[in-house]
């Protein structure tokens, strides 16, 4: 997504790209400064910014697209079966642990009677096969990974305990936010216009997962058309405006479960002039076509 | 093959590799990213593969 932002604004390049394995270390590249804007699992963002760390969030990624994948024909049909059993997650200060915590609630279950595991999200599919772990809550594409495979069954998906739940969000250094506060603008208009031209149909998410499948991910493209199509809005990419509401659920979760010590304003870990600038844009002008995948004019993430 | 060979041989094929590696492997754009002005510097962006 960035890529293609970089290509196309202002006639020259703004962004570099870069790939991570896994969220902690997006966080040191964050504190260190080799990077100056990421995607982050919104708790880690807020516990960052109450530790002190120098970032905002300043827009969303998605919203949905995450799920609890169990091994398909195996002992756990029911959210009450998962008593007992070792639980993946992408991270301690995840959405997606947030998102296990608040279905075991609602079944009747509290955090410690399951045991909880943080592994990087590209190896709970593997693992799962493997039977190392009896279930994982993480982002797409991995629980389309399990469901391709044959191994795996989603027990939920976000959608069922969390309305409009979100997960990525996008943050940046304040000394970036502060000092050049026109590239921010740009990136995040460019990952709003993003979204709204993967939101207008199956087309154009079909052609971002192949050209993302191979220039981006690295993984097969149909496992991507799979976590994009199946159904359409398993993940969307509208509206990503950072709302008070969706943050204060979060916030609320976090000081329950003991990932903050004590509150924080939303206004402190949120800048959201950036988003409120983009509410005005529209979709990429990237018609999808016969004949259109040409690295040079990638379409986004 | 004279061992002078052989050297020569070996010196042109570490030649190449090398020249492979550093123009294949090596991200210029962040290398040569770094030593520009700090206003005029590319945001680095940081993503995982998982939405």
């Amino acid at each position: 997504m960035t890529d293609y932002i970089a290509r196309h604004s202002l006639e020259q390049y703004l962004f570099i790209p870069k790939m991570f394995q896994g969220f902690p270390e997006i966080k040191e590249a964050l504190i260190s400064n080799r990077i100056q804007a990421g995607f982050l699992v919104a708790p880690l963002a807020i516990a960052l910014r109450s530790q002190g760390v120098p970032i905002k969030i300043v827009f969303l990624g998605h919203r949905y697209g995450s799920a609890m994948v169990v091994k398909r024909g195996g002992p756990v049909k029911t959210v009450a079966d998962l008593k007992g059993k070792t639980i993946a997650i992408p991270s301690r200060f995840s959405d997606e642990r947030l998102l296990l915590l608040r279905a075991l609630k609602a079944n009747g279950l509290g955090p410690t009677d399951v045991r909880t595991l943080e592994m990087a999200p590209p190896d709970v599919a593997g693992a799962l096969a493997s039977d190392a772990i009896d279930g994982f809550v993480m982002g797409e594409p991995f629980p389309s990974q399990a469901e391709m495979g044959g191994f795996g069954q989603v027990l939920f998906h976000a959608r069922e305990y969390w309305p409009d739940y979100m997960s990525c969000v996008l943050v940046v250094r304040d000394d970036i936010i502060e000092k050049r506060p026109e590239a921010v603008q740009v990136l995040v208009d460019g990952i709003a216009r993003s979204g709204l031209w993967l939101d207008e149909g199956q087309t154009e998410r079909e052609y971002a997962a192949e050209f993302v499948g191979r220039y981006y991910y690295n993984q097969p493209p149909s496992l991507l058309k799979w976590a994009l199509t199946r159904p359409l809005d398993r993940v969307r990419f509208n509206p990503l405006l950072p709302r008070k509401d969706d943050f204060e659920l979060v916030h609320g979760l976090m000081l329950e479960y003991g990932l903050i010590e004590k509150p924080i304003a939303f206004e402190d870990y949120v800048d959201a002039r950036f988003a409120e600038g983009a509410v005005a844009e529209t979709a990429w002008d990237y018609p999808v076509g016969h004949g259109r995948m040409d690295v040079n004019q990638l379409p986004m993430e | 093959m004279s061992p002078r060979k052989l050297l020569t041989a070996l010196a042109l094929w570490t030649l190449a590799i090398s020249v492979l590696h550093v123009s294949l492997n090596t991200r210029w754009d962040s290398f040569v990213n770094e030593l520009r002005p700090e206003q005029e510097r590319k945001l680095n962006v940081a993503y995982i593969p998982v939405t």
